[in-house]
């Protein structure tokens, strides 16, 4: 007996073990594929705050995430009058960086040469800003002081500090700085890492030293906001683009809600005449690609959906967002979702309904549609991500002027605005990790719709 | 009166409530469909008046050497990213198919890649396969590495195999993936790698960068491939589409496995079969027409792939890229030169037909169809 039970508790222990065993080893296996998964999105969002993205090796370290250099820029922009976090250089304000060099033996000391660089915000045709005016021409500098000096085995390794001075009346928003060294002198550290290191390491070169924590950390995330404007109207581009997605979201997906399950439940309930032919053709339509009725499409908004707007005065309905929603008010897919929602649902309360005298019309509206809540839940979380994540179509219909653009068509021209010879890659990333934000948020709030709304499509189809 | 008016309220109703959408399904998609059909047999430009040319566009299409790459380029892309997706959602699925605490976030995760847009994803991939991009970074570090990741592999495999037999010998019930023993192999190989490169015996090799131009290149993987080589930027736009569509279908499976009964397993258990037997003869089968809507909704979205083709642009030559459907825009919307609307949409009718046949054979070859029909 006793035997027995020791026996017994021997299995049970094994088993408990192997469940054990089981369990952490698919965690381990879980946590390699999200390194896959995930890992493409972190790592282009850690690397969309360097200052060069694409320089080699691609690591994951990043100035940007260093808390030295957050204090570095926190001091600095206090010094220049600012809050801290967002920072510049007030009139009369005083803004002093230490930086520490070592001189390799053989190499006379002497130090740094202080050049307030006059650069143009932006690249290629987004340096629009010509009448600037630059800090460069009203503030002083004075030659770096030397403040410590340690001798080393091969060499010597000797502080500065250099201040800069704000003797005009006006206030500033940024403070670039070039400092230049004798060749093999080597940059060992600075109250600020600098954005570029060049010219083998001659040039230490800082975009702004006043910047202030937050646009030090995500600089390529406000040039996407700060350098690209509309030539038409001067309005910051990339926040346009925003509200047009978002405005043309909202819209389509109110229409989308109310014309699919309309039609859903027409399909899903009522009798008509060709009934089965109409659904046998919304299941061809989605087969069939964009590519092949977009042409047609194109030629009904332009001559204003067969000339007809154009007679109450109405021009082209190309690049107006008019064109854009009217020709996908809602989607053949969205139909068939609710459809097979509502053919899911029992038929008893709607036959009560019937008998009671009510209309088609009421049962609808008051049985029907709340019944519907969570497929209109996840219909709306498909309609949305849809339309925002839209590129073939409004690549068609939106070609001029930018300030119609959606986030999608508005980051394809990042491609040109941010080549020249190579690419400019911090923008680029800064833009596609802030466009693909909302859609993630969304994600993490719903993500119980998400999941069902890929069910209702697929398994009941 | 007052019945008639509603009686005739009745029989409009379904008409009413489906008008918006059909106003929208008439003129966008039927008047559009049926035009495109026209315009197949015409000259059009987008601006003079079409005149009727019979069948000549087809047959120009198909002497057209561009058309041809496109459609080669079309169905290597629909098969390979297809077949490969399927398995990997499949697989990722069944590893998913876990009650363990924490499972949601995992799904939520791998989840990621699929509701991002198709533009953030090929800029964030086109960054990585740079020159000096992240994915040749990592083949440089696979290769400076690759021995000590070798020797590393085969302690691993190694030592489970000693440890499975050892107890087979014995006569235990134990499987060559017995998870307890994949952790202990795991722990063992690393110590003695460790220790080997400890005591400098085996060592990183002092390799080049690795340089591969995954985009703006000609060249044509697997270069063993022959006939069926195909050009290296579509193998990275592979990569990228498998990446992002493996999660969706990955979902779809995983919905299928929850309706598997438990007790077939159960009895696959107590006959003795091995993990993978079960995938194959229980899993595999019961998830069949999940498989036949995951094979055919990736058929119909990958023959339609046209964003990635777009957004890469000019970074990749055209004939390594372009597929039909960015064939056809390209006809369409030329820039430089005169529209060849009638080319373009007879390219559109080949692939809309291609798709149509592609699912068809598919349904007939699986035996399935119900499910897109009820």
């Amino acid at each position: 007996m006793k035997i027995q039970q020791n026996y017994d508790n021997d299995v049970n222990l094994k088993i408990k073990r192997r469940r054990w065993m089981n369990v952490g080893l698919i965690y381990l296996i879980l946590l390699l594929f999200s390194v896959l998964f995930m890992g493409t999105f972190l790592f282009g969002a850690i690397s969309s705050l360097k200052d060069n993205p694409g320089s080699w090796p691609p690591t994951l370290k990043t100035e940007q995430l260093s808390l030295k250099n957050w204090i570095g820029a926190y001091k600095l922009a206090r010094q220049g009058g600012g809050s801290g976090f967002f920072g510049e250089l007030k009139s009369g304000y005083k803004v002093s960086l230490e930086v520490t060099y070592k001189y390799p033996k053989g190499i006379e000391i002497q130090p740094p040469q202080i050049i307030i660089p006059k650069r143009f915000k932006g690249t290629g045709r987004t340096a629009l800003e010509l009448d600037r005016e630059f800090t460069a021409d009203f503030v002083e500098t004075k030659p770096a002081k030397e403040i410590d000096r340690i001798p080393e085995k091969d060499g010597t390794q000797v502080s500065y500090k250099v201040i800069v001075i704000n003797t005009s009346q006006k206030d500033f928003s940024e403070l670039p700085l070039d400092l230049v060294v004798p060749y093999k002198v080597k940059f060992i550290k600075a109250t600020l890492f600098p954005n570029r290191i060049e010219r083998l390491g001659m040039v230490q070169s800082w975009n702004n030293l006043v910047s202030g924590v937050i646009p030090y950390v995500f600089h390529n995330h406000f040039r996407v906001f700060n350098e690209n404007y509309s030539r038409s109207t001067g309005k910051r581009l990339f926040t346009t683009w925003i509200f047009n997605s978002f405005f043309i979201c909202i819209i389509k997906v109110i229409t989308t809600l109310i014309f699919a399950s309309m039609a859903g439940y027409a399909l899903a309930r009522l009798r008509f005449y060709g009934k089965n032919t109409l659904f046998i053709f919304i299941l061809f339509s989605m087969m069939i690609p964009g590519q092949v009725t977009f042409i047609s499409n194109y030629l009904v908004l332009r001559d204003g959906i067969f000339g007809l707007t154009k007679l109450f005065g109405g021009g082209s309905l190309l690049n107006t967002f008019t064109g854009l929603i009217i020709s996908g008010l809602v989607g053949a897919s969205a139909v068939f979702i609710m459809k097979q929602f509502f053919e899911g649902l029992p038929r008893e309360m709607e036959e009560a309904a019937r008998i009671d005298g009510a209309s088609t019309y009421q049962i609808f509206a008051k049985i029907m549609l709340p019944l519907a809540k969570p497929a209109l839940g996840a219909l709306t979380i498909l309609t949305f991500q849809g339309v925002w994540n839209e590129f073939f179509w409004p690549l068609v219909v939106l070609t001029s002027p930018m300030d119609k653009f959606t986030l999608t068509i508005g980051l394809l021209s990042f491609k040109d605005t941010y080549a020249s010879g190579t690419f400019d890659w911090g923008p680029i990333l800064a833009g596609a990790i802030i466009s693909a934000l909302p859609v993630i948020i969304l994600f993490i709030v719903f993500q119980r719709y998400f999941i069902e709304g890929i069910s209702f499509s697929g398994i009941k189809g | 009166m007052e019945n008639k008016w509603s009686s005739l309220k009745e029989k409009t109703a379904p008409y009413i409530l489906l008008s918006p959408f059909l106003f929208g399904f008439i003129i966008f998609f039927g008047y559009a469909f049926i035009r495109s059909l026209y315009f197949s047999f015409t000259d059009y430009d987008l601006f003079s008046i079409p005149n009727w040319v019979g069948i000549k566009n087809y047959i120009n299409l198909f002497k057209e050497h561009l058309f041809a790459t496109a459609l080669r380029n079309s169905l290597t892309f629909a098969i390979i990213v297809t077949t490969l997706q399927t398995i990997f959602a499949l697989l990722l699925a069944v590893v998913m198919n876990q009650k363990i605490r924490g499972i949601r976030y995992f799904r939520a995760a791998y989840y990621m890649p699929s509701v991002t847009s198709s533009i953030v994803i090929t800029l964030i991939f086109m960054w990585m396969f740079q020159r000096q991009g992240v994915i040749n970074y990592l083949l440089t570090i696979f290769r400076r590495y690759g021995l000590i990741i070798g020797v590393f592999l085969t302690f691993l495999v190694g030592i489970q195999l000693l440890l499975v037999v050892r107890e087979k010998l014995r006569s235990r019930p134990v499987e060559y993936f017995e998870p307890g023993y994949i952790i202990l192999s795991i722990i063992l190989a690393a110590i003695i790698t460790y220790v080997l490169k400890d005591f400098g015996i085996i060592k990183p090799i002092e390799a080049k960068a690795v340089d591969i131009f995954w985009l703006n290149t000609r060249e044509k993987v697997p270069f063993w491939g022959g006939p069926f080589a195909f050009p290296r930027p579509l193998g990275a736009i592979m990569i990228l589409n498998i990446w992002t569509t493996t999660p969706t279908f990955m979902i779809l499976y995983l919905a299928g496995l929850q309706d598997i009964p438990r007790v077939l397993y159960e009895a696959a258990d107590v006959d003795g079969a091995t993990g993978l037997q079960k995938l194959w003869y229980i899993t595999v089968p019961q998830l069949k027409h999940i498989t036949f809507l995951v094979v055919t909704l990736g058929l119909i979205g990958t023959l339609q792939m046209f964003d990635q083709v777009k957004i890469i642009g000019n970074q990749a030559p055209l004939e390594s890229t372009i597929t039909l459907a960015y064939y056809v825009y390209q006809s369409a919307f030329p820039g430089a030169s005169a529209p060849k609307v009638g080319m373009a949409s007879a390219a559109a009718i080949i692939l809309a037909v291609l798709t149509l046949t592609v699912v068809l054979i598919q349904k007939i070859f699986s035996g399935e169809g119900r499910e897109l029909r009820d």
